[in-house]
């Protein structure tokens, strides 16, 4: 192989690997915002059977490390159905289900932080279980999750670099290209460590702006 | 009218209703008395559904509160005011008040909107309708949880110790609204350690001891040397309470 230094191209092959990244990224955690959600509300009307099998499912997805359920999705799943798997349909399947586990522990913790005594107060006003989690818990539960589920999704954005080991084009495998290409890994790596850094920067900051809009009933308290 | 026979409740191996029967007529200020324990707060989250009972039967308006069916009317009917208020944090005290009916209602935002603001004025509040809970003091969050009664039309107001978390001047607060409905003919269940309000209000008190109705008897009689206090466990609560 020949090594040559850096191209104004590699800006273009930088910009199309963060671009793979964040789809993955966007998407995956949409999916998983919906279905850990979902998984919270089976919880909340305690659907039997469901629930405890949602919960035994969040704690096998928490408690193995991504990489091997990437490589059971991957390498596993084909082997045992007989089917076959794009590199990219394990990473938004395995990244999906990974963000859904812990989006239902903090959906969870956020629908029991809300005080019993409103849930019956609105109860007894006549509201449906649905109207209590719709105008009661909901919005509430938001603003308290905004600030873990930020964190999460913080964390989530470091963990899709993972999925360049199956083959998939992303940022981090941009990288590799590109130090391989050039031999400047310091270069490289920084460039690339970079732009994770300004993306979850922005994670952040959307979701401390994302916060203080929805705490805007408690930013009062000191008056 | 409601209406309560052989209420039974039991947490764990404590029997906390031992075989209540009572009837409130529309029209009537029925305040319920009883030391701490004797199962007044139980006995008004019977009465509206937040907790079932063992035995006996509930009925407001003839509507069971033990059928599911039957609970969406009875609670249509009666509305309840909580001694820490049970506001909704994350809403002002206008949508506070407007939620149930606009939801279980089906009131226009407009008119229930208009309506809460209506009732805020009359309770002193109209200035401070947009505020959050945690912008109001004890006071104010109770007259916003009056309110929020009173917005369901209610033929029945569940009241359970509702100034107890207050300070006096804030309890005047309270209790002058009381008065206010009462004199206009609000049918009450008003639970209250306020032994001279409840005098002044109520048409009928009775005595709560050890889960168990042991007095019930109109207002005048319940104070009479010869009548309530003639019962040695009456007089005993009540010199105990204005000592307090
Ligand atoms: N959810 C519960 N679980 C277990 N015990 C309970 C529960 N609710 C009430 N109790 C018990 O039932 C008894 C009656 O309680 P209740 O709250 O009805 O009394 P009360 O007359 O309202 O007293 P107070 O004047 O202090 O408000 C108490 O001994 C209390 O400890
Ligand atoms: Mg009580």
């Amino acid at each position: 192989m020949r090594y040559t230094s850096f191209t104004p191209y590699d800006f273009v092959l930088l910009a199309q690997g963060l671009g793979v990244s964040l789809a993955l990224f966007l998407a995956t955690s949409l999916i998983g915002l919906v279905i850990g959600t979902i998984w919270a509300v089976i919880r909340f009307y305690r659907v039997p059977v469901l629930t405890p099998f949602i919960a035994f499912l969040a704690e096998l997805l928490k408690n193995s490390p991504v990489l091997v359920q990437l490589f059971l999705v991957f390498f596993g799943l084909p082997a045992l159905l007989k089917i076959n798997v794009t590199p990219v349909e394990a990473a938004v399947i395995t990244l999906s289900g990974n963000t859904a586990a812990f989006i239902y522990v903090i959906a969870v913790s956020a629908i029991e932080s809300i005080g019993r005594d409103q849930i019956e107060s609105a109860r007894v006003f006549g509201l449906s279980r649905w109207q209590v989690l719709h105008h009661i818990i909901a919005p509430q539960a938001m603003a308290f999750a905004v600030g873990p589920l930020t964190g999460l999704l913080v964390n989530q954005l470091q963990v899709t670099s993972l999925i360049s080991v199956i083959g998939v084009v992303d940022l981090t495998k941009i990288g590799n290209i590109l130090n391989l290409r050039t031999l400047k890994p310091f270069i490289v790596w920084t460039i690339v460590g970079g732009l994770y850094y300004v993306t979850a920067k922005l994670v952040a900051l959307g979701g401390a702006m994302l916060e203080k809009r929805l705490r805007a009933h408690t930013a009062w308290k000191g008056l | 009218m409601i209406r309560a026979r052989g209420v039974r409740k039991s947490f764990g191996s404590a029997i906390v209703l031992d075989g209540i029967d009572l009837d409130v007529e529309s029209g009537e200020v029925v305040s319920i008395l009883g030391s701490s324990g004797s199962g007044k707060s139980t006995l008004i989250r019977c009465m509206n559904g937040l907790e079932k009972l063992d035995a006996g039967s509930i009925t407001i308006d003839d509507f069971d509160v033990s059928r599911p069916k039957d609970l969406a009317e009875a609670r249509k009917r009666s509305a309840t005011v909580f001694q820490l208020f049970n506001l909704y944090p994350h809403m002002t005290a206008v949508q506070n008040i407007t939620l149930a009916p606009i939801q279980v209602l089906k009131r226009s935002r407009a008119e229930a909107e208009a309506a809460a603001r209506t009732l805020l004025d009359s309770v002193g509040l109209g200035a401070r309708a947009d505020a959050y809970p945690a912008q109001l003091s004890g006071g104010q969050r109770q007259r916003v949880g009056i309110c929020r009664a009173l917005a369901m039309n209610p033929r029945y107001l569940l009241l359970d110790e509702i100034t107890s978390a207050l300070d006096p001047e804030m309890t005047a607060e309270v209790l002058n609204i009381l008065a206010q409905l009462a004199k206009n003919g609000t049918t009450m269940v008003f639970v209250t350690h306020e032994i001279e309000f409840a005098r002044t209000i109520s048409s009928r008190i009775v005595f709560l001891d050890k889960g168990q109705l042991v007095v019930d008897l109109p207002t005048e009689e319940f104070f009479a040397a010869d009548g309530g206090m003639a019962r040695p466990r009456i007089s005993q609560f009540l010199s105990k309470m204005r000592k307090d």
